[in-house]
C-alpha cells in the first residue's frame, strides 16, 4: 500500500456564498408573510392593486420561504457538510457555481412573474413552465456535482447526515418532475396533463413530500452534522439513525393523501394517507430522539451557547410538529382542522421552529469558521433566540386558537343537529379576526429575530478575511476494498425480507380473495423468517449494511426504490382508473370558452388560496355548502382547484347561488356584499379585457388531454364567447350594473356560475363500475 | 466552570453490595433505558426537608383546586365550566359565548410568558411544583406505591422478587388502585366539559347513551393510566416539549438545582485528608425521581423538584455541615458571584406580560353581554323600485346572558329620507339565545344621488343603553347617474 | 455551575468504529417502547385497512354521509308532521302553533309584510291575492326558498323547518281554506296524513 499525503482545501466560497442568499431570502420570505398576514386583517394593504393582492403574493411567500431560503440554506448546509464528511472537496467548481447563481436566478424569476399572476395555480408548484424547466436543470447540476464529489471522496464509508442529502436529491427531483408535467398553451402558461382527483393527488404527493423532501430530510442531514459538531457529543445512535432513515424515506411518500382527507378522493388512498401518516410518527420523533438524546451530553452549554440553544429549540419543534402531523391525519380531527387555520399554524410550527432554528443556529456554528473571526455579539444571538421564541409562541397560539374555534363554530350545528349553529360564514371570520392581527406580531417578532441575525452577520463579516478550510489525507492506492454489485445489493437478507414482505403486502392490500390469502400469509411468513433468521444469526445486518454504506450507487438504488413505492402505489391506479368513462355519480360539463377563460383569471388572481372548491363528506360541510362533492365533479379540471385553506367559504357549487349583479358588486368591493370580509378588491377586473385570442391554443391542449372539446376554429371560440357574455352583461344591465361584455369581470362571473353544474352519469356506465375501487 | 472534579469519576458501581442494585447515572446513556432497550424502573428512596414539606402541602393545595373548579358555583354555574355542547364557557361566574373563544389565545400566551419568565428567574419551578403529571405522580401515585410496597429497598426487593402470592397481590392491588385513581381523575376533567351534576347524570346511565363521550373517558384513563402506572419520567425527557426547551430556556443567572463542586470536590469520607465537603453518600442520586445524578451538572431529566436538595441537606445537618452543597442557586452564584435577577430577558418578558395583560384586559372588556353580525339578506344587492332604491340585511344578535333581553336596533349616517324598517319594535332574545331581525333600507330616488356608495352604520342596543355594538356596512346600489339616464331613456 | 465530569470522556461506553470529520456515533439500543409505538402503528393500520376495507362492517365515506344526511332529514320530518295543506290547516287552527307563528312572524317578518300583514316592501298576506301561489304548500314553499328576484330571502337554513310551519300557520289563521286560490280541493288526498 503507497498511502500519499494529500491536503485538500474545501471550496467554502461556495458555503459562504449560500448563506449570504439564505440571509437575504429568509428576510424577503418573512417579510411578505408579515405582508400577506397583514392584508388578512386590513384589506386595504392589497392597495387594489393587482401585484400586492394577497392571492398573487402568498404564492411568493411560501415559494420564497421554501425555495429561496430553506433552499439555499439547505444547499450551503450540505455542501460544507459533505465536503468534511467524505473529504474531498466539491468536484467542479464551475457546477458550484452554476448551482447558486442558476438558484438564484429562478428565485428572481418567480419573484417577478408570481406578483404578474403567472401561475400554473398548484401550490408550491406556482412557477410557469420555463422556470420549471431550469429548476430542473440546476437540480441536475447540484446532483451532478454532488454524486460526482462522493466519487472522488476519500472516506470510504458514508456518514447518515449523507444518506438523507442522497434521499433528498433523488425525491425532489422525482416529485418535482412528476408534479409538474404540463403541456404549454404560451411561453407564459401551461395546463397540467392530470385533471381533477389526479391532479389533486399528484399535488399532494409532492406538496406533503415537498415539506419531507425538502424541509425535513436534507435538514435532518444538517442535524445530523451540525448538532454533534457543535454539541461536541457522539451521535446517540446508530442503529437508530439506520432505523430512523429508511422507515422515514419509505413511510413519508404514502403520506400525501392526508392533505385530501374526507373529500372526493378515492377511501382507500384516504386510508393510505391516514395510517400511513400515524405510522409516520414513530420513525420521525426517531430522529428527534437522536437530536435531542446527542445534546444530552452538552446539556449545561445550552445556557450559554446560542448555537446549541437553537438546535436544541429546533429539534424540540420538530417533535412538536411531527406530533402534531399525525394527529391532524385522523380523519376525525382533520374534519376540524382541516382548510383552518390550525394548519397553518402547524406548517409553521415547523417553518419557524425547526426550519429557522436550525438555519439561525447553523449560521451562527458557520459564521466564525467561515470568515475566521468571532462572532460580532452572542448577546445579540441570544436575544434573537428570545424574540424568535416569544414570536412563535404567539404564532402558534394564534393560529391554534383561530383555528379550533372557526373550525368548532363552522361545524356546530343546532335543533338535534338538522340546522348549523353559524350559517353565516362570516360570522365565523369575524370571530377570529384579533388573531390574525397577533400572527402579524408573532411574524413581525421572529423577523426581527432574524433582522438582529443579519445586523450579527454584517458585523461579524465586514472587515473579516474569508477563509476556506483544509484537511490533510492519506490518499490510500487501492481499488475500493468491498464492492457489493447486484447480487450483494438486492440477494441478501435485508433487502429479500422487506422487498417479499412488500410484495406480499401490498397483494394483501390490493388483490383479489386468493391474492389476499396468499399475502397475509406471505407477509407473515416474512415478519417470523426474518425474526428467525436474525434470532438465529446474532451478527444481524449490521456487517452488510456497513459494506453498503461504502458503495453509493447501490445504497442510491435502494434509497430509490424505498421512495418510488409509495407513489407508484397510489398514483398508477389512479392515472388509469379515474377516467372519464368510469365516473360514477355525476360528470362535469366542460366549461365553454368563457368560463374557461373565467377559470384562468381565478387561477391567475391565486383564489384557491383562500377558496376551496371541494365539499368534504361531513355533515356540517353539505349542510353549509350542498351536496358533497363527486369525484367527477373535477374531472376536467386543468389544474383541480379543491383548494387547502377556507379563508372565505367553499365555492364548489357557487354556481346559481347568488344573481350576476351580487358577484359584480361583490368583485369591485366585497364588503359592500358581505360585511366584514376580508377579501380584497379586484376593479381591475372591469377594465381588462378579456384575452379571448389565447383561448384557440388552450383548447387545443386541453382537448389533447382528454376534455372533450370538439375542433372548433378561433372565430367559433370568438363567436361562443360573444353570445354568453353578452347575455350576462344584459342581465347585469337590467339589475342596473353597467359593464361592457368583453371586460374579465364578465369571464369570471360566468365561471362562478358554473361552479358545481354536473351532468347525472348514464345508469349503465354506473353500474358497470358499481365494484369496489 | 469548574471542572477541576474530572478526576474524580463516578464508580459504575458502587461501593457496597446493595449499591449494585442501586443506579450509577452518567452522562452518556439516559438512565431510565437500559443497554437492551428495557425500561428501567426508578425507586426514588424516600426524603424529608424543607422543600419536600412545602411542596406536598402546595401539591395537595393543587389537587384542592383541581377538584373545586368544576365543584364550587360562581353566579349560578360551576367556576369553571366549559360547555362545548352549548358553546358557552362559564368562567369563575363571567359567560363567553363561541364568538369569545379567541380569548382563549390570552389564556395561552399568558402561561407561555409566565413559563418563561418563572424559567428564567427560577428554572423549572412549574415542572417541580406545580406541573399535573408532578402533582399526580409525585404526590398521589407515587404515595399509593410507597404505602403498598414499601420504601425503595421494599420496592426494588419485590422488584427482584419471583412471582409468588404476595407479590400478585401487592402489585394488583397497587394497579388496581392506579386505575382507579386514573379513572378519577378522567372524569375529573371530563367534568370541566359537562358540569358534574351532568356528569353524574350520565354516570348512572348506560354508557350507550353518550358512546362518545363514554369512550373519551375510558381512552383517557387508559392513556392516565398508562402514564402514571408505567410511563411516567419518560413523559418530561422525551414528549413534553417544555421539558426540553427548558435548558435553552434557563440563562447563567437563572436559578437551577445544581452541586456546589468547588466546595464538595474531591468527594471522599469524611475526616479523610484533603476531602471535600461531599462524602460521596449517593444519596442525592437515590431520592432522583428522574435518576439522574445531580453532581454531573444539570441534566436534560432534571424536574427542578429538590428531592436532591433535602437529602444532601439532611446529610450535611447529620455531619454537622453546612448544607447548601445542593442548593438552588444560579450559575453565576455557584461561581460565587452575585445573581442579577433583573436582567434585558427577565424585564422583556415582564414587558410583554404586562403588554400582553393589558391587550387582554382590553379585550375581555369589550366582551359585551351580546354580540351582533349584519349580512346582506342572500338575492339580488339591492332592488330599484319605483321611488327608491332597497337594500336588504340580517341583523343577527346573540344574548350571552342568562336572562331575555330586549335589544333596540337603529341605522344611521343615512341620507335625507331614508326609511329604516325593521328597527321599530325592540328585538327580544331569550337566555343564551340568537335571534335574527331583518333591516331594510330604502333610500329615496330623490335623495340619491353622488356616487351611490357611502357606508352607514347599524346599532344594536339593549334597551337600558347600558351598551352599544356598531357596524359600518356598506351602501350598495346602481350608479346614480346611470340610473337617472336609464330612467329618462324608458 | 459544575461540569464535574470531563463531557468528552466517553464513560466506557461502545462508540462505533468509526469517525467522521470527528464526529463518532455510540450504537446504543432504541427504547422498547419507541419500538413498541412503532409496531404498535403498524399493527393498528393494518387493522384500520382490514376494516375499512375487508369487511362489510364499516360504510364507505358515501354511504356514511348519505346516511347521516338522511337521518338528518328524517329528524327534522319527526319535528314536524309530514306537511301537506290539510296538516298546514290543521295547524293553522292550533292556537299554539298559531301562537309561536305570530312570534316568529313579529320578530321576522315584519319590517317587510307589515304588523297587520298588510305588506309594505313585501306584499300583503291578507289579500286574496297570491303572486307564488296560495295554497299552503305553495306558501310554505315560498317562505322556505324564497324569491330572490323579488328579495325574499330563503328562510329554509335560517329558520328551520319548524319555526317556518308555525310562521305558515300563522298566515292561514287569517285565511279560510275556501277562499280562491288557497286549494281547499286538494286536501285530504295524502292517506298519511293524521296530524
Amino acid at each position: 500500500m503507497s498511502d500519499r499525503k494529500l491536503t485538500i482545501e474545501y471550496n467554502d466560497r461556495i458555503v459562504r456564498q449560500f448563506l449570504i442568499a439564505t440571509l437575504i431570502w429568509g428576510a424577503v420570505g418573512m417579510l411578505v408573510g408579515v405582508l400577506i398576514a397583514s392584508q388578512l386583517n386590513f384589506f386595504k394593504l392589497n392597495f387594489s392593486l393587482p401585484w400586492l393582492t394577497f392571492g398573487r403574493l402568498r404564492p411568493l411567500h411560501t415559494n420564497a420561504v421554501i425555495f429561496a431560503f430553506v433552499g439555499n440554506m439547505m444547499f450551503g448546509g450540505v455542501y460544507y457538510s459533505t465536503q468534511r464528511l467524505v473529504k474531498a472537496r466539491l468536484a467542479s467548481d464551475f457546477l458550484s457555481n452554476l448551482h447558486f447563481w442558476g438558484w438564484q436566478a429562478i428565485i428572481v424569476a418567480a419573484a417577478i412573474t408570481l406578483p404578474l399572476g403567472l401561475t400554473r395555480g398548484k401550490e408550491y408548484a406556482e412557477l410557469i413552465w420555463p422556470i420549471n424547466i431550469a429548476v430542473a436543470v440546476i437540480w441536475v447540476v447540484f446532483a451532478v456535482n454532488f454524486f460526482w464529489t462522493l466519487a472522488k471522496r476519500n472516506e470510504p464509508s458514508l456518514y447518515v447526515a449523507i444518506w438523507f442529502y442522497i434521499a433528498t436529491i433523488i425525491t425532489v427531483a422525482m416529485l418535482y418532475i412528476v408534479n409538474h408535467l404540463s403541456i404549454p398553451t404560451s411561453l407564459t402558461h401551461s395546463y397540467p396533463v392530470f385533471a381533477g382527483v389526479q391532479d389533486a393527488l399528484v399535488q399532494w404527493w409532492y406538496g406533503h413530500n415537498a415539506v419531507a423532501f425538502f424541509l425535513t430530510t436534507p435538514i435532518l442531514g444538517i442535524m445530523y452534522y451540525f448538532v454533534p459538531k457543535a454539541a461536541e457529543r457522539p451521535v446517540y445512535s446508530y442503529r437508530l439513525s439506520v432505523i430512523h432513515f429508511w422507515s422515514l424515506v419509505f413511510i413519508y411518500i404514502w403520506a400525501g393523501p392526508h392533505h385530501l382527507l374526507n373529500t372526493a378522493l378515492p377511501n382507500w388512498l384516504q386510508m393510505l394517507g391516514m395510517t400511513f401518516s400515524l405510522m409516520l410518527w414513530a420513525p420521525s420523533w426517531g430522529g428527534m430522539l437522536n437530536g435531542l438524546l446527542t445534546l444530552r451530553g452538552a446539556w449545561h452549554k445550552l445556557r450559554t451557547d446560542p448555537v446549541l440553544k437553537f438546535f436544541a429549540a429546533a429539534v424540540t419543534f420538530y417533535g412538536m410538529s411531527t406530533f402534531e402531523g399525525p394527529l391532524l391525519s385522523i380523519k376525525s380531527v382533520n374534519a376540524l382542522g382541516h382548510y383552518t387555520d390550525w394548519i397553518i399554524g402547524h406548517v409553521h410550527a415547523g417553518a419557524l421552529g425547526w426550519n429557522g432554528f436550525m438555519a439561525a443556529g447553523m449560521v451562527y456554528w458557520l459564521l466564525p469558521r467561515l470568515w475566521n473571526k468571532p462572532l460580532h455579539s452572542t448577546s445579540l444571538a441570544n436575544l434573537h433566540f428570545w424574540i424568535g421564541t416569544v414570536g412563535i409562541l404567539l404564532y402558534v397560539a394564534a393560529m391554534w386558537t383561530s383555528g379550533i374555534t372557526q373550525g368548532l363554530m363552522l361545524n356546530a350545528t343546532t335543533e338535534n343537529g338538522t340546522v348549523l349553529a353559524y350559517p353565516n360564514f362570516l360570522d365565523t371570520l369575524n370571530t377570529i379576526r384579533p388573531m390574525m392581527l397577533m400572527r402579524v406580531v408573532g411574524g413581525g417578532l421572529y423577523l426581527t429575530g432574524w433582522i438582529l441575525l443579519a445586523y450579527n452577520f454584517i458585523r461579524t463579516v465586514s472587515g473579516a478575511q474569508a477563509v476556506d478550510g483544509t484537511v490533510e489525507v492519506f490518499v490510500e492506492d487501492h481499488p475500493e476494498q468491498k464492492p457489493l454489485g447486484l447480487f450483494g445489493t438486492f440477494l441478501n437478507p435485508p433487502v429479500v425480507f422487506t422487498g417479499l414482505g412488500l410484495v406480499f403486502a401490498c397483494s394483501w392490500l390490493f388483490g383479489g380473495a386468493a391474492l389476499q390469502i396468499l399475502g397475509i400469509t406471505g407477509t407473515a411468513l416474512c415478519v417470523i423468517l426474518a425474526f428467525v433468521h436474525y434470532q438465529a444469526k446474532n451478527s444481524g445486518w449490521g456487517e452488510w449494511y456497513d459494506r453498503l454504506l461504502v458503495n453509493i450507487a447501490p445504497f442510491t438504488v435502494l434509497v430509490f426504490i424505498a421512495v418510488v413505492i409509495g407513489g407508484l402505489i397510489q398514483i398508477i391506479p389512479t392515472v388509469i382508473m379515474n377516467r372519464a368513462s368510469n365516473v360514477e355519480d355525476r360528470i362535469e360539463i366542460p366549461y365553454t370558452p368563457l368560463e374557461l377563460a373565467g377559470r384562468d383569471i381565478y387561477v391567475r388572481e391565486g383564489c384557491y388560496n383562500c377558496h376551496s372548491q371541494m365539499i368534504r363528506t361531513l355533515v356540517s360541510d353539505v349542510l353549509r355548502y350542498g351536496d358533497y362533492s363527486r369525484l367527477g365533479e373535477s374531472i376536467y379540471d386543468h389544474p383541480y382547484q379543491w383548494g387547502s385553506k377556507r379563508t372565505g367559504p367553499d365555492l364548489a357549487r357557487e354556481g346559481g347561488k347568488y344573481p350576476n349583479s351580487w358577484h359584480f358588486n361583490h368583485m369591485e368591493n366585497p364588503r359592500s356584499m358581505s360585511i366584514g370580509s376580508n377579501m380584497p378588491n379586484y376593479p381591475w377586473l372591469y377594465q381588462n379585457k378579456t384575452d379571448v385570442a389565447a383561448l384557440t391554443s388552450k383548447i387545443n391542449v386541453l382537448r389533447k388531454l382528454g376534455v372533450p372539446y370538439p375542433e372548433w376554429s378561433a372565430d367559433d371560440i370568438a363567436a361562443q364567447v360573444a353570445t354568453q357574455s353578452k347575455t350576462i352583461a344584459d342581465d347585469l344591465k337590467a339589475s342596473q350594473a353597467y359593464v361592457a361584455q368583453d371586460r374579465e369581470i364578465v369571464a369570471l362571473i360566468a365561471y362562478l356560475q358554473k361552479l358545481g353544474k354536473s351532468q347525472p352519469v348514464t345508469p349503465t356506465v354506473a353500474s358497470a363500475k358499481a365494484a369496489k375501487p | 466552570m469548574p471542572a477541576e472534579s474530572s478526576k474524580a469519576p463516578v464508580p459504575r458501581h458502587g461501593p457496597s453490595s446493595r449499591a449494585t442494585a442501586l443506579i450509577t447515572p452518567n452522562r452518556d446513556s439516559v438512565t431510565t433505558i437500559r443497554e437492551d432497550g428495557s425500561r428501567r424502573f426508578l425507586h426514588p428512596a424516600d426524603v424529608q426537608g424543607r422543600f419536600t414539606t412545602v411542596r406536598r402541602a402546595s401539591a395537595l393545595a393543587l389537587i384542592a383546586i383541581y377538584l373545586a373548579l368544576p365543584w364550587v358555583k360562581v353566579g349560578g354555574y360551576p367556576a369553571v365550566f366549559l360547555d362545548v355542547a352549548e358553546r358557552r364557557f362559564h368562567l369563575f361566574g363571567w359567560t363567553l359565548a363561541a364568538q369569545d373563544l379567541w380569548l382563549l389565545f390570552f389564556l395561552i400566551t399568558g402561561l407561555g410568558f409566565t413559563l418563561f419568565l418563572l424559567t428564567s428567574l427560577f428554572g423549572r419551578v412549574w415542572c417541580g411544583w406545580a406541573c399535573p403529571q408532578t402533582v399526580f405522580l409525585e404526590h398521589l401515585f407515587r404515595r399509593v406505591e410507597r404505602w403498598l410496597e414499601g420504601d425503595a429497598h421494599n420496592r426494588r426487593a419485590l422488584d427482584a422478587a419471583p412471582w409468588n402470592a404476595i407479590k400478585i397481590v401487592r402489585r394488583g392491588a397497587k394497579q388496581l388502585v392506579f386505575l382507579v385513581l386514573s379513572a378519577g381523575i378522567a372524569h375529573l376533567f371530563l367534568a370541566y366539559f359537562v358540569s358534574i351534576p351532568n356528569l353524574w347524570g350520565m354516570m348512572c346511565q348506560s354508557p350507550g347513551e353518550h358512546w362518545g363521550l363514554f369512550l373519551f373517558v375510558a381512552i383517557a384513563t387508559g392513556i392516565l393510566y398508562f402514564n402514571f402506572s408505567w410511563f411516567r419520567e419518560q413523559l418530561c425527557i422525551v414528549i413534553c416539549p417544555y421539558g426540553r426547551l427548558q435548558s435553552a430556556l434557563i440563562d447563567d443567572n437563572s436559578l437551577i438545582i445544581g452541586y456546589d463542586s468547588t466546595r464538595g470536590e474531591p468527594r471522599g469520607k469524611a475526616g479523610s485528608a484533603g476531602a471535600g465537603a461531599c462524602v460521596d453518600c449517593n444519596r442525592c442520586v437515590q431520592v432522583c425521581p428522574t435518576g439522574i445524578d445531580i453532581r454531573q451538572g444539570l441534566q436534560i431529566e432534571c424536574i427542578g423538584c429538590a428531592a436532591c436538595i433535602d437529602a444532601c441537606d439532611q446529610v450535611m445537618t447529620r455531619l454537622k455541615r453546612p448544607t447548601g452543597l445542593v442548593r438552588y442557586d444560579s450559575t453565576e452564584g455557584f461561581l460565587g458571584r452575585r445573581t442579577r435577577w433583573f436582567r434585558p430577558r427577565t424585564a422583556f418578558y415582564c414587558v410583554m406580560l404586562t403588554v400582553g395583560g393589558a391587550v387582554a384586559l382590553w379585550a375581555f372588556s369589550g366582551v359585551r353581554p351580546a354580540s351582533m353580525s349584519v349580512t346582506r339578506m342572500q338575492g339580488a344587492p339591492y332592488f330599484v323600485a319605483a321611488d327608491h332604491v332597497r337594500n336588504q340585511f340580517l341583523v343577527r344578535v346573540v344574548n350571552k346572558t342568562t336572562s331575555p333581553a330586549r335589544y333596540v336596533i337603529t341605522a344611521s349616517d343615512l341620507p335625507k329620507e331614508t326609511k329604516v324598517i325593521g328597527g321599530e319594535e325592540p328585538l327580544e332574545v331569550g337566555p343564551m339565545a340568537e335571534e335574527l331581525r331583518p333591516l331594510i333600507v330604502e333610500v329615496p330616488r330623490d335623495h340619491y344621488t353622488g356616487t351611490g356608495r357611502f357606508q352607514f352604520e347599524v346599532n344594536v342596543q339593549d334597551q337600558a343603553h347600558t351598551f352599544e355594538l356598531k357596524r359600518q356596512v356598506q351602501w350598495v346600489g346602481p350608479d346614480p347617474e346611470l340610473l337617472k339616464e336609464d330612467a329618462s331613456a324608458k | 455551575m459544575s461540569t464535574p465530569l470531563n463531557p468528552n470522556s466517553l464513560n466506557e461506553e461502545p462508540v462505533r468504529p468509526h469517525s467522521y470529520d470527528g464526529i463518532r456515533e455510540f450504537d446504543k439500543r432504541l427504547p422498547n417502547w419507541w419500538l413498541l409505538t412503532f409496531y404498535g402503528t403498524i399493527v393498528f393500520a393494518i387493522g384500520y385497512w382490514f376494516y375499512y376495507a375487508h369487511t362489510s362492517l364499516a360504510p364507505s365515506p358515501n354511504a356514511a354521509i348519505e346516511a347521516k344526511m338522511a337521518q338528518i332529514q328524517s329528524t327534522k320530518l319527526a319535528s314536524s308532521p309530514v306537511l301537506d295543506d290539510d296538516v298546514l290547516w290543521k295547524m293553522s287552527r292550533t292556537a299554539s302553533m298559531v301562537e309561536a307563528g305570530a312570534a316568529t312572524f313579529k320578530s321576522t317578518c315584519v319590517s317587510c309584510h307589515g304588523e297587520k300583514l298588510t305588506g309594505g316592501v313585501g306584499p300583503n298576506l291578507v289579500d286574496q291575492t297570491w303572486i307564488h301561489g296560495g295554497r299552503p304548500t305553495q306558501i310554505l314553499a315560498t317562505v322556505t326558498n324564497g324569491v330572490a328576484a323579488k328579495g325574499m330571502p330563503t328562510w329554509g337554513p335560517v329558520l328551520g323547518g319548524k319555526r317556518i310551519s308555525e310562521v305558515v300557520s300563522f298566515i292561514l289563521s287569517k285565511h279560510d281554506p275556501a277562499e280562491p286560490g288557497m286549494g281547499a280541493q286538494t286536501a285530504s288526498t295524502n292517506p298519511y296524513n293524521q296530524p
